[in-house]
C-alpha cells in the first residue's frame, strides 16, 4: 500500500534526484506504451475518415515535389549535378528519409497544443502525445518506402545488400526528431510562434541539406552543411541503400552522439516542465 | 471490526495548499519560461512568492477526506473549486503546502475530454479508457458494461461529433466510473444529462460509495449536493469558508452569497445589524420556544419580528398535540419597499432532516407590494401530523427580483417545537391509523 500514496509538493520534479527522475521517465514511458498506441490509432483513423483519397495523400506529396524538381532541372532553373543513379531514385530515397524528420517535427511540435482540453483536464503522461505523433510520421515513412521500392523496380536499380542494415542506421534520425520535437512541443505551449518557425525552418533546411541535389554548389551552403548534423543522419542511411556505404562515418557517429544527447536533454526538460505546461496552454 | 477501521482511514489530505494564477497571458508566458529555465539547472522556482500580476487562487487550504466519504464543494465562480480538483487529479502542482493521496484518482473535470469527434463512441472508449489508465484487456472486459450504462443505443458506432451533449456526458461518465478509480472527482458535469440519467449517475455514485470509493463533487446544484453528499465545503475566495453538514450547507451558502460575510462571522454580523437598530423590533427572542442557536441570514430589508403558535382554541402553545390543527403566525416588518415578497416555512427534525416545507409561492399566492414600515402577519394553518418528538421550525421572507429569490430574512431552526402523542406509534409522521379487526366466523 505504501507506494500507492502520491505526494505532491511545489516543484516536485526538480526536487527529485537527477537519476531518480530519469528512472521515473523511463518507467513512465514503459507504462504508457498502450496509451501511445491508442493515440496513434486514434489520430490515424481520424485523419483519413473524412477524406476521399485517404492514405494516398501520403505519397502524392513527395511525388509532386520531385516532379517539380525534375521540371526545374530540365528547364535549367536549377542544377542537380552528376548522380550515379537515376535522379528520381536518388531524390525520392533521400526525400523519404528527410520527410520523417520534417513531418515528424511538425507533428510533434503541435502534438500538445492540438490535443485540446485533455492536457488541462486529465492527468496522463504528456510525452505520449509527442511519441504517438512521431509514430504517425513513422507510419507515413513506411508507406512512402513502398513508393521508393516501386521506383527502384521501375528504373531497374537494385539497392545494395548493405541496405539490410538500414533500420539500424535510421534510428539516430528518429531520436533526433523526437528530441527536438519534445523541446519544441513544450516551447509551443508557451509561445505559438514556434509552429510557424518550424514550418519555415524545415523548408529552409531541406534546401540546405543535399537531398534533392548531390553537392552544394555555393561555398556558403557547403560550410553550413558541414555543421548541419542532419546531413550525415539523412545522407548516411540514403547512401547505405544506394551505394552500400556511409559516406562520412566520422560525421555520422558524431551526429548520432549529439542526437542522443539532444534527446535525453529535451526529454528531461519536457518531463520537468510537464506540470507547468498545463498552466500556460 | 474491519469495516470500522476502513471508514476512518484518511485517503486525501490537503495541507496548507496554495496555488497562484496569473491574469495576463504574456506574463504567464514569461514566468513559465523563467521557471523552466531555472528547473533546467536544477533550481526549484520560488513558487511561494507572488510576482507582479499573480494572485492566490487558493490560499492556505487544508482539509481531509476519509475513505468511502462523499464530499461536496460549493462556492461562487472563481472560488477555487476546480483548482482543488485539478490539484487532486495531479494535473497541476501546489505552489505551497502538500497533498497526499492514496489510491487511483479518476477525474471527470470535463466530461468527454479526449473524445475525438471523428471517431465512433466505441473507438473513443478505447482511447479514453487508455487515458484513464486501463489496458486493452480491461477495456474489452468492461466494454459491455460501459455501453450498457451509457445507454445511447446505435449511436455507439457513430462518430462522436453527431452526439447530443447529453449522449456525450453519458458516455464520458460511463467510461470514468468503469475505470474503477478509488477516488472519483466530478466537476459540474452531471447537470447536462437528463433526469433519468442523473438518477442513474447518483445511484452509481451510491454503489461506488458502498464499495468504499471516495467521491468529491463540485456543483452549483445545491439540492443535488444536499441529497448526495455527507459533508460540504463552502469555498470563499480561494479559502475554505466553512465545512457543513449537507442540510445546513444551503442556508449557510446563501448567507455567504447574500452578505459576502464568512459563515463564521454570522453572530457578529447579526450583532452589527442589531446595533444598527433594524433588528430591535424583534420580540422573537422573548418567546419561550425561541432557539438561541438559530442561523439567521438575509439582507434585512424585511424581518420576522414576532411569531406565535396557536392551537385550535386560539391559545398560544409551545407544545403541540400530535395531529392537532395549529396556526403558525409570523409578523413581518418591511424596512424598505419590496415589490414581490414571498413567505415560507419548513419543519425539520432535530438532526436536520427536512420533513415538510411550504411557501406562499408554492401555493400560488401573489403578495401585494409592501412599503417601508408596513407590517404583514402571515398565518400557516396546518394539521400537525407528526409523532411525538422535538422539531425545529424554520421561517423566512424573501423577495422575487428578476427571476431570482433574494433572502430578506431567513431564520433557520429558530423555533423549538415539542410534539406529544397519546399513542405509542413510532416514526416521525402520525398517519392517524385506525386499526379495525374483524373476526370472520368459520361455519
Amino acid at each position: 500500500m505504501e507506494d500507492n500514496i502520491k505526494i505532491s509538493i511545489p516543484e516536485f520534479p526538480v526536487k527529485q534526484g537527477f537519476f531518480k527522475l530519469f528512472r521515473e521517465m523511463f518507467s513512465e514511458l514503459k507504462k504508457s506504451r498502450e496509451l501511445i498506441f491508442r493515440f496513434f490509432i486514434r489520430d490515424f483513423r481520424a485523419r483519413y475518415k473524412q477524406s476521399l483519397l485517404g492514405i494516398a495523400w501520403i505519397i502524392i506529396m513527395p511525388v509532386s515535389f520531385i516532379g517539380v524538381f525534375i521540371l526545374m532541372n530540365k528547364s535549367g532553373i536549377i542544377n542537380i549535378g552528376e548522380i550515379d543513379v537515376p535522379y528520381p531514385v536518388f531524390a525520392l530515397t533521400g526525400l523519404t528519409i528527410w520527410q520523417l524528420f520534417a513531418t515528424g517535427l511538425i507533428g510533434t511540435t503541435n502534438s500538445i497544443i492540438s490535443a485540446g482540453s485533455i492536457v488541462i483536464k486529465i492527468n496522463f503522461p504528456k510525452e505520449t502525445l509527442v511519441f504517438s505523433s512521431l509514430a504517425q510520421a513513422f507510419f507515413d515513412f513506411l508507406i512512402r518506402m513502398f513508393l521508393v521500392a516501386l521506383v527502384f523496380i521501375f528504373y531497374k536499380v537494385s539497392p545494395s545488400w548493405q541496405a539490410l542494415f538500414f533500420p539500424i542506421f535510421f534510428i539516430p534520425l528518429i531520436i533526433l526528431t523526437l528530441g527536438i520535437g519534445l523541446l519544441l512541443s513544450l516551447l509551443n505551449c508557451i509561445s505559438r510562434d514556434i509552429t510557424n518557425v518550424v514550418g519555415l525552418v524545415t523548408t529552409f533546411l531541406l534546401f540546405l541539406t543535399p537531398i534533392l541535389y548531390q553537392k552544394p554548389a555555393v561555398k556558403l551552403f557547403e560550410n553550413i552543411s558541414r555543421y548541419n548534423i542532419l546531413v550525415p543522419l539523412v545522407t548516411g542511411p540514403r547512401d547505405l541503400i544506394l551505394y552500400g556505404r556511409i559516406t562520412n562515418p566520422a560525421a555520422y557517429i558524431g551526429a548520432t552522439v549529439i542526437s542522443l544527447l539532444v534527446f535525453l536533454f529535451s526529454w528531461r526538460i519536457f518531463h520537468l516542465a510537464e506540470y507547468k505546461m498545463t498552466e500556460v496552454i | 471490526m474491519e469495516a470500522t477501521s476502513t471508514t476512518t482511514e484518511t485517503i486525501i489530505s490537503f495541507k496548507g495548499v496554495s496555488k497562484k494564477f496569473r491574469k495576463s497571458l504574456k506574463q504567464s508566458m514569461l514566468y513559465v519560461f523563467q521557471d523552466i529555465t531555472k528547473n533546467i539547472f536544477g533550481i526549484p522556482a520560488r513558487t511561494e512568492i507572488l510576482k507582479p500580476g499573480e494572485f492566490w487562487a487558493l490560499d492556505n487550504v487544508s482539509f481531509e477526506v476519509k475513505k468511502g466519504e462523499t464530499l461536496g464543494i460549493i462556492g461562487p465562480n472563481g472560488a477555487g473549486k476546480t483548482t482543488i480538483l485539478k490539484l487532486l487529479a495531479n494535473i497541476i502542482l501546489p505552489d505551497k503546502g502538500s497533498i497526499e493521496i492514496e489510491g487511483k484518482v479518476g477525474s471527470l473535470i470535463e466530461i468527454g475530454a479526449g473524445f475525438h469527434p471523428m471517431l465512433t463512441g466505441r473507438e473513443n472508449i478505447y482511447v479514453n479508457g487508455a487515458i484513464f489508465g486501463m489496458s486493452k484487456k480491461e477495456i474489452d472486459k468492461r466494454m459491455e458494461d460501459i455501453i450498457e450504462f451509457a445507454d445511447i443505443g446505435d449511436f455507439i458506432d457513430s462518430p462522436v461529433k453527431y452526439y447530443s451533449s447529453g449522449m456525450y456526458v453519458r458516455l464520458g461518465f460511463s467510461i470514468a466510473v468503469h475505470s474503477e478509480p478509488d477516488i472519483l472527482l466530478i466537476d459540474e458535469v452531471l447537470a447536462v444529462g437528463d433526469l433519468p440519467f442523473q438518477n442513474k449517475c447518483f445511484n452509481k455514485i451510491k454503489q461506488l460509495k458502498n464499495a468504499s470509493k471516495t467521491i468529491i463533487i463540485v456543483s452549483h446544484n445545491l439540492h443535488l449536493m444536499e441529497r448526495n453528499t455527507e459533508r460540504i465545503i463552502i469555498m470563499g475566495k480561494g479559502t475554505i469558508d466553512s465545512v457543513e453538514k449537507p442540510v445546513d450547507a444551503i442556508d449557510k451558502y446563501l448567507f455567504y452569497l447574500s452578505t459576502h460575510e464568512s459563515v463564521k462571522h454570522q453572530t457578529e454580523y447579526l450583532k452589527e445589524k442589531q446595533e444598527l437598530s433594524s433588528f430591535s423590533d424583534d420580540v422573537c427572542k422573548n418567546k419561550k420556544n425561541y432557539n438561541n442557536n438559530e442561523f439567521r441570514y438575509g439582507n434585512g430589508k424585511a424581518q420576522i419580528i414576532d411569531f406565535m403558535i396557536l392551537n385550535n382554541q386560539g391559545k398560544e402553545v409551545t407544545t403541540i398535540l400530535s395531529n392537532e390543527t395549529i396556526i403558525f403566525r409570523m409578523k413581518v416588518k418591511f424596512y424598505q419597499q419590496i415589490e414581490k415578497p414571498v413567505f415560507g416555512m419548513e419543519i425539520r427534525t432535530s438532526d436536520g432532516f427536512r420533513i415538510y416545507g411550504t411557501s406562499s409561492y408554492y401555493h400560488g399566492i401573489e403578495i401585494k407590494p409592501q412599503m417601508e414600515n408596513d407590517i404583514v402577519s402571515v398565518e400557516f394553518k396546518m394539521n400537525f401530523s407528526l409523532q411525538n418528538g422535538n422539531y425545529f421550525l424554520y421561517a423566512g421572507v424573501s423577495e422575487f427580483l428578476n427571476d431570482e429569490v433574494i433572502p430578506l430574512d431567513r431564520r433557520v431552526d429558530f423555533i423549538y417545537i415539542t410534539v406529544t402523542s397519546k399513542n405509542n406509534d413510532t416514526g416521525i409522521v402520525n398517519l392517524n391509523t385506525q386499526i379495525e379487526i374483524y373476526y370472520e366466523a368459520l361455519n
